[in-house]
């Protein structure tokens, strides 16, 4: 006998992400997910960002990884609460991981949630956490062709923050192209060029998370 | 690259329903799987090849999978025109504008199966 199934093969994790966006939405806490290349710079642009927006938001941060504690300890250090989610070689977060340790944080007191997804510009693209914002990282080391070749990613989310525009001098990033492409792939999504390093651009970064926290808390 | 993750999804939405028709095996598994839903057929047939060798005593362990690709198409909002996108998919080739939007190819589903 012939059934037809006709379901998304993600229902499972779009039903645990619709459980957390609820929880989410409940206590008005803005959860952005960070997804990037590895290395990228998703742990050090959440590091100038607690550093920046620390005092004035209660901020946790969920740090997704192949294996180590490494960037939840480089979060704890500044002071936030971290909590780090081992995939034990999984290559990216799903839902169910998230609502396993959604407890780990007093919600009422959180801001905002930042997600920094396991460093991979395909898997995770795929997955909703139950966030409100997507945001991609691309960096200027890994290249040009990146935004055309991972389209997934880049449809998917709202916000590219092109980092590490420190090396620009160096490499031949041409930014004009990648703003190009994007607006081909996904006209509805923005770019912010920054350098976590040198901090150029890093204000239009924080002046996007208080808008987005703003609009979110006037819902 | 999570092949083995999304078998495990398919699998699950499968054998649940199988089992709560009492069936006792399941022969086909049919997919949907969008040229951008980032799921690659050739590692789902891989990663059925595994499972298969396993032997875990579930119900659709014989089952054979077919998988129907679904294309990329867009469509442009301004002036309707349907095409088959490349690189910048949003670009509509008639208005050389923004305006297209993908109407099909993120499809990734579990269409049918067959369990008796
Ligand atoms: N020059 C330069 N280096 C940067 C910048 N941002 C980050 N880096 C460096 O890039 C390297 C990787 O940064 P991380 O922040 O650890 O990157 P990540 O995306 O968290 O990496 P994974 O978690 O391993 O995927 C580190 O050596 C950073 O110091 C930048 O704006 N400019
Ligand atoms: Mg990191
Ligand atoms: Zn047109």
């Amino acid at each position: 006998m012939k059934i037809n199934l006709d379901t998304e093969v993600l229902t499972d994790n779009n039903a645990a992400a619709k459980f957390n966006r609820d929880l989410f939405t409940k206590h008005k806490t803005l959860v952005v997910n960070l997804m990037s290349s590895p290395g990228a710079g998703k742990t050090t642009l959440l590091e100038k960002t607690i550093a920046a927006l620390g005092k004035e938001y209660s901020i946790g941060v969920i740090e997704g990884d192949l294996a180590t504690e490494k960037d939840a300890d480089r979060i704890r250090a500044l002071g936030a609460k971290a909590v780090q989610i081992n995939t034990n070689g999984g290559c990216h977060l799903d839902a169910r991981m998230i609502a396993k340790v959604i407890d780990e944080f007093d919600l009422e007191k959180t801001d905002i949630l930042f997600i920094e997804n396991v460093g991979n510009l395909v898997c995770p693209s795929g997955y909703d956490l139950g966030q409100n914002h997507k945001v991609a990282i691309l960096s200027v080391p890994e290249g040009n062709d990146k935004i055309p070749k991972y389209p997934v990613m880049f449809r998917r989310t709202e916000l590219v923050v092109l980092n590490k525009i420190d090396l620009l001098p160096y490499l031949d990033f041409d930014v004009d192209m990648a703003i190009e492409d994007l607006k081909g792939i996904n006209p509805e999504s923005k770019l912010i060029r920054l350098s976590s390093k040198t901090e150029e651009g890093l204000d239009e970064w924080l002046t996007w998370i208080k808008e987005a926290y703003r609009n979110l808390q006037e819902q | 690259m999570h092949e083995m993750a999304l078998r495990g999804d398919i699998l699950q939405l499968v054998e649940n329903d199988a089992r709560s028709r009492n069936f006792k095996q399941v022969d086909k598994v049919e997919l949907i799987v969008g040229d951008l839903s980032n799921a690659m057929p050739d590692a789902l047939e891989m990663a059925f090849d595994v499972f298969r060798a396993r032997g875990l005593g579930m119900l659709s362990e014989g089952a054979q999978l077919v998988i129907h690709k679904e294309a990329a198409r867009s469509k442009c909002v301004i002036c309707g025109h349907e095409y088959t996108p490349d690189r910048r998919l949003s670009i509509c080739p008639e208005c050389a504008l923004p305006s297209g939007r993908l109407i099909a190819g993120e499809t990734f589903k579990v269409q049918s199966y067959e369990g008796s």
